[in-house]
């Protein structure tokens, strides 16, 4: 086992257990909303994740400024990329949501396990 | 005509998001409209497949931005065969649905039904001509949202629940597709697919643990998606309880697009030696089959007719999981061949269940007595989709079958021709009682004093299934002509 190469790179092995705690949330939880968190605590991860490999150490903000140039941008297309994934988990996380209240309007609860008694 | 394959995206999109404008002013226009739309984009997507078929593969950078930095839009055999094959049964189902939906869902929601259903459209046909890995990854998000709508638009609890579990379950999957994207992304620095795959080509050795991982992240992702055995769970509930010409959509063209994702990036990505050599091919043959045994085996204990169903897509996505796990050239083209039956079997299928239950009100497998001649016509096209199910010759079911089976002999596993002909006669267990139901099961009379009326269900919606049904036959009494095309896939996926 290498560790030195894990302990410098963290920053993925924190974005994946965060990854993992979110699917356990997911799958173990009974109450909808916290279903709903931990797939917002997963895809946070993922977002972690791009943020990390797209940084550079010693790296400025990719903004040219022709008067002094930098010698070290960070990528900044990682961070452009996340931008469409935040605008994706907020349109699902909103959709579930939307999906909860009428589930709640449907059986006058949002705890899983009722759903199966009630059917 | 113009090399622009971007209007095929437009061409839904724009629709889509006039129809609750449209619905507010006149709510009967909505249909119709629906049905142009799709009938203008199977002509643009027939007249695509044209130029592909004269002039080779061609590819368009959006906006004029060069390949390895903007997004590329590409005609390539595979996606020609799948926009016409979504276009023509999106056309089909849209006539189907013009009608049928009047039963099935709230006639006030209508116009968002059909913002869901061009938007899944569009999603689709960008899905599978798309060239950029995070391109893809926008449209499969989009056709994971606007699926889980088509499920939710009757309002009942049943669907809400589906629709519910569907979407966690998808996003949990498009979570793992969208790191394994930043793995790739993390290694060749590309998102464009053939960048990526030529980076990836040179480097591969270095990093032999982060491919496998991605490899395996990818299948995970896109199985959950695309209902590959163990991750079935969400489908049944989503597929039963959805309008019949949603479940049409769902069970005939969703979870097709995501198998066409994947092996896209299989084989452009990380190439044909590599897939070969891998063991995620191992995965897919052991998941594709124990899917051909136990989602048939589900099916047999199904009461309802379109969960039964829904359990027979989980059976038959197994047979092209393993044509395609197999990965020989021939499998390849059974996969293929089985994936285009399938979608034309399963659309018959569950418009045939929408027009029974249009007409009398029946979901129950055992309460379809007498079908066979009060609806002839559809109990004719049912008749011939099932025995196609089972793989009966003169069907399309029997020649991908065959082809699997000859195959399965050929990659040196012969045990799987057991498994085909197993499945097969379990595919029997299940269809043909209800097909003994239609004709021979007596209500009141005996059988020889029975007559035929004629169906009771709009010429609108009988059209549809008589095509799909006739599809059926000829993709099996002629089908060798769809041989040749479909090699030009493998000799293109696999050089």
């Amino acid at each position: 086992m290498n560790w030195e190469a894990i302990i410098a790179n963290y920053p993925y092995l924190v974005s994946v257990i965060i990854f993992g705690i979110g699917i356990i949330i997911v799958l173990t939880q009974s109450n909808l909303l916290k279903k709903v968190i931990g797939l917002n605590i997963m895809t946070s991860a993922v977002f972690l994740f791009y943020i990390a490999f797209g940084n550079i150490e010693g790296g400025v903000a990719p903004i040219l400024d022709p008067a002094a140039p930098a010698e070290l941008y960070i990528n900044p297309l990682p961070s452009g990329l996340i931008l469409t994934g935040i605008v994706v988990g907020f349109s699902t996380s909103a959709f579930a949501l939307a999906l909860i209240v009428k589930m709640f309007s449907h059986y006058g609860t949002i705890n899983a396990p009722d759903f199966m008694k009630m059917r | 005509m113009s090399k622009v394959p971007l209007y095929l995206i437009l061409g839904g999109l724009i629709p889509s998001f006039a129809m609750p404008v449209l619905a507010r002013w006149r709510k009967q226009a909505c249909a119709p409209l629906t049905v142009l739309v799709c009938g203008g984009l199977f002509v643009m997507a027939l007249l695509y497949g044209r130029e592909m078929l004269i002039g080779g593969p061609f590819y368009q950078a959006v906006a004029d931005w060069p390949p390895p930095w903007g997004i590329e839009i590409a005609i390539e055999p595979v996606s020609a065969l799948m926009i016409v094959l979504i276009t023509g049964l999106y056309l089909l189902i849209a006539l189907f649905s013009s009608r049928a939906l009047t039963k099935e869902i709230n006639q006030d929601s209508i116009g968002w039904y059909y913002v869901e259903f061009l938007l899944c459209l569009t999603a689709m046909l960008g899905l599978v001509i798309t060239h950029d890995i995070f391109n893809m990854y926008v449209f499969i998000e989009v056709v994971g949202i606007s699926a889980c709508a088509l499920v939710v638009s009757k309002g009942d609890r049943t669907s809400t629940e589906a629709s519910l579990k569907y979407l966690i379950l998808a996003t949990i999957g498009s979570g793992f597709i969208l790191l394994a994207i930043g793995m790739l992304y993390m290694i060749t620095g590309h998102l464009n697919m053939r960048f990526a795959g030529a980076i990836l080509a040179q480097s591969a050795g270095q990093y032999p643990y982060m491919i496998w991982i991605m490899m395996t992240l990818f299948v995970v992702g896109f199985g959950i998606k695309s209902a590959l055995f163990p991750l079935h769970l969400w489908l049944p509930d989503a597929h039963a309880s959805a309008p019949s010409p949603s479940s049409a959509i769902l069970s005939s063209l969703v979870v097709k697009v995501y198998i066409i994702a994947l092996f896209k990036l299989f084989f452009i990505v990380f190439g044909n030696e590599f897939y070969q050599a891998s063991n995620v091919r191992y995965l897919l043959i052991i998941l594709g089959a124990s899917a051909m045994l136990f989602g048939s085996f589900f099916a047999f204990v199904q009461l309802d007719l379109k969960r039964r169903l829904a359990y027979s897509t989980v059976a038959q996505l197994g047979y092209i999981y393993l044509g395609l796990g197999l990965a020989t050239p021939w499998a390849i083209v059974a996969a293929f061949y089985h994936l285009m039956v399938h979608a034309l079997m399963k659309t018959c299928l569950f418009l045939c269940a929408g027009a029974i239950y249009y007409q009398t009100g029946e979901k129950k497998v055992t309460r379809l007595r007498n079908i066979g001649y009060t609806m002839p016509l559809t109990a004719g096209s049912f008749t011939v989709a099932a025995f196609s199910m089972v793989g009966l010759p003169l069907t399309g079911g029997f020649i991908s079958k065959y082809l699997l089976a000859v195959e399965s002999m050929g990659a040196s596993y012969p045990y799987f021709i057991a498994l085909i002909v197993l499945s097969g006669l379990l595919n029997a267990a299940y269809y043909f009682p209800i097909i003994w139901q239609f004709y021979f099961v007596s209500a009141e009379q005996p059988v020889e004093k029975r007559t035929f009326h004629k169906d009771k269900i709009p010429f609108s919606m009988q059209l549809p299934i008589i095509i799909t049904a006739a599809g059926i036959i000829v993709l099996g009494t002629a089908g060798v002509m769809a041989y040749d095309y479909l090699q030009q896939i493998v000799l293109h996926f696999l050089s």
